[in-house]
């Protein structure tokens, strides 16, 4: 970024996107929060050779452990229940709850208008904003989340450059009819629960699975480039 | 600093004079008394034995007793299968054949016959880790679904390499999704018009935020952070919650 700071003295002030258009899109995740679930056959081994090693463990007496259990001064704990793993949001299904599938990453989706659909009809995409002149497509994808979010304080965008793009032909508008490269932009939660969707009818959190049926056309693509 | 001296040979006469054996050696100091096999060796010890009080206690010697013990305890802690190189254990069976035990043997057939549990191998599977938070309580493996088996070197390698199966190709399914990843993000930046592409390739060093949650075994209880900090300010370090 601090590279760009000096670009704007040379000649590319007047740098505009030749007749292709572009669109910077977010691709806005929540990263796992609990740790994914662990295939039986790995904890049978696991479990085996703790006991094989068990078998040749020395057994200490009683006395001599629990003087080793004392606790230092300082080190507090209070008892408590471990919250489960599987939410409420989980039961109800409640997809615009960032506590579903806790195991999983969620993605951001949104209902409304966009550039490349059809007028008038809204459409599931996600937040995406039109390249006009800015510095870099990653700025553009910044203000498209925010114009969404409302501030960008706690979201974390991965690199500077972008993660996968498509060409999209609009078939149905001919006015529309050029071609466009949308961007993708990776860009990951930090420390929230709730955020304030805007500037949409609807939004819904995802897995991946479940954003694979919102877009049946290019399905073969996001699951190439999400979720690796 | 290069000393350029012929080399002399190496006197063969001295070397044999001074390395053969001219005197028997005895095992102790003490002189060629003839050693027993097995017997304490003799050492220079003052001991002061004073009749009649052969089994005195020492000064406040309980908690030193105590203690000793605790440390005999530990130091020769037993283990529920001792642990024999083939060899040795043939020459178990041999030993015991001939009538002949040795005392580690002897605390094994003592400790078998013992009723708890203490010292015995556990025959169903068991809870690895602290009894809430271990992986089957919490719902991460089905409880069902694990093979069965026994505890011999057989089932053991079947299940080793069953493990490093699956493991082995989760790891060749990741390495193929990052390097679609990469390869996606590759050809995007070409598709990038040539302003923006370089603008692109800058490398974000930018540190990572602090705060980015890491993965925990169950979720975070909300409010336990400030429970603990009152806690903490209430009782002020002269008591343990716990």
């Amino acid at each position: 970024m601090r590279m760009s700071l000096i670009r704007p003295l040379l000649a590319r002030r007047g740098f505009s996107t030749s007749s292709e258009k572009l669109v910077a899109s977010v691709l806005f995740e929540r990263l796992p929060v609990v740790i994914p679930k662990v295939d039986p056959v790995v904890y049978a081994f696991q479990e085996f050779s703790f006991r094989w090693r068990q078998q040749f463990q020395r057994r200490y007496p009683d006395e001599f452990l629990d003087k080793s259990h004392a606790r230092g001064k300082g080190d507090y704990q209070i008892d408590y229940v471990p919250a489960p793993r599987i939410t409420e949001a989980d039961k109800t299904n409640d997809r615009k709850s960032l506590q579903r599938a806790l195991d999983r990453r969620l993605y951001l989706l949104l209902f409304g208008d966009t550039y490349g659909a059809p007028s008038g009809k809204p459409v599931w995409h996600f937040p995406e904003k039109v390249y006009e002149s800015e510095e870099t497509m990653r700025k553009c994808a910044e203000t498209a989340l925010k114009s969404i979010i409302g501030d960008l304080s706690h979201t974390y965008f991965v690199g500077n450059a972008p993660m996968g793009h498509m060409v999209v032909q609009p078939t149905e508008d001919p006015s529309k009819s050029t071609p466009f490269k949308r961007f993708f932009f990776k860009s990951q939660v930090i420390a929230k629960n709730k955020f304030n969707v805007g500037k949409c009818e609807d939004f819904v959190w995802v897995t991946k699975d479940e954003l694979l049926e919102y877009f049946p056309e290019q399905a073969e693509f996001l699951n190439k480039m999400i979720l690796s | 600093m290069l000393r350029i001296t012929k080399l002399k040979p190496f006197p063969s006469s001295l070397t044999t004079h001074n390395l053969i054996q001219r005197f028997p050696v005895s095992g102790t100091a003490k002189g060629k008394a003839k050693i027993k096999a097995g017997q304490a060796l003799k050492r220079s010890k003052i001991t002061t034995k004073k009749p009649g009080s052969e089994l005195k206690p020492g000064p406040g010697s309980k908690e030193q007793q105590e203690r000793e013990k605790l440390c005999d305890q530990c130091l020769q802690a037993p283990t529920p299968v001792r642990y024999l190189k083939p060899k040795e254990r043939e020459r178990e069976i041999e030993r015991e054949k001939l009538g002949l035990l040795s005392k580690e043997r002897q605390r094994e057939i003592q400790l078998m016959k013992r009723k708890d549990d203490k010292y015995k191998v556990s025959e169903k599977p068991t809870i690895i880790g602290t009894p809430g938070l271990d992986y089957i309580s919490l719902g991460l493996v089905d409880e069902d679904k694990i093979p069965k088996y026994e505890l011999t070197v057989e089932d053991g390698r079947k299940l080793a390499k069953e493990y490093s199966r699956v493991l082995m190709r989760k790891h060749r399914e990741r390495q193929a999704k990052e390097t679609t990843l990469l390869r996606l993000k590759k050809e995007a930046i070409e598709a990038l018009p040539e302003g923006l592409r370089e603008a692109a390739l800058v490398p974000d060093l930018a540190p990572f935020p602090v705060n980015r949650f890491m993965a925990t075994l169950t979720p975070p209880i909300e409010g336990y952070m400030e429970k603990v900090r009152e806690a903490a300010q209430k009782i002020s370090g002269t008591e343990k919650i716990r």
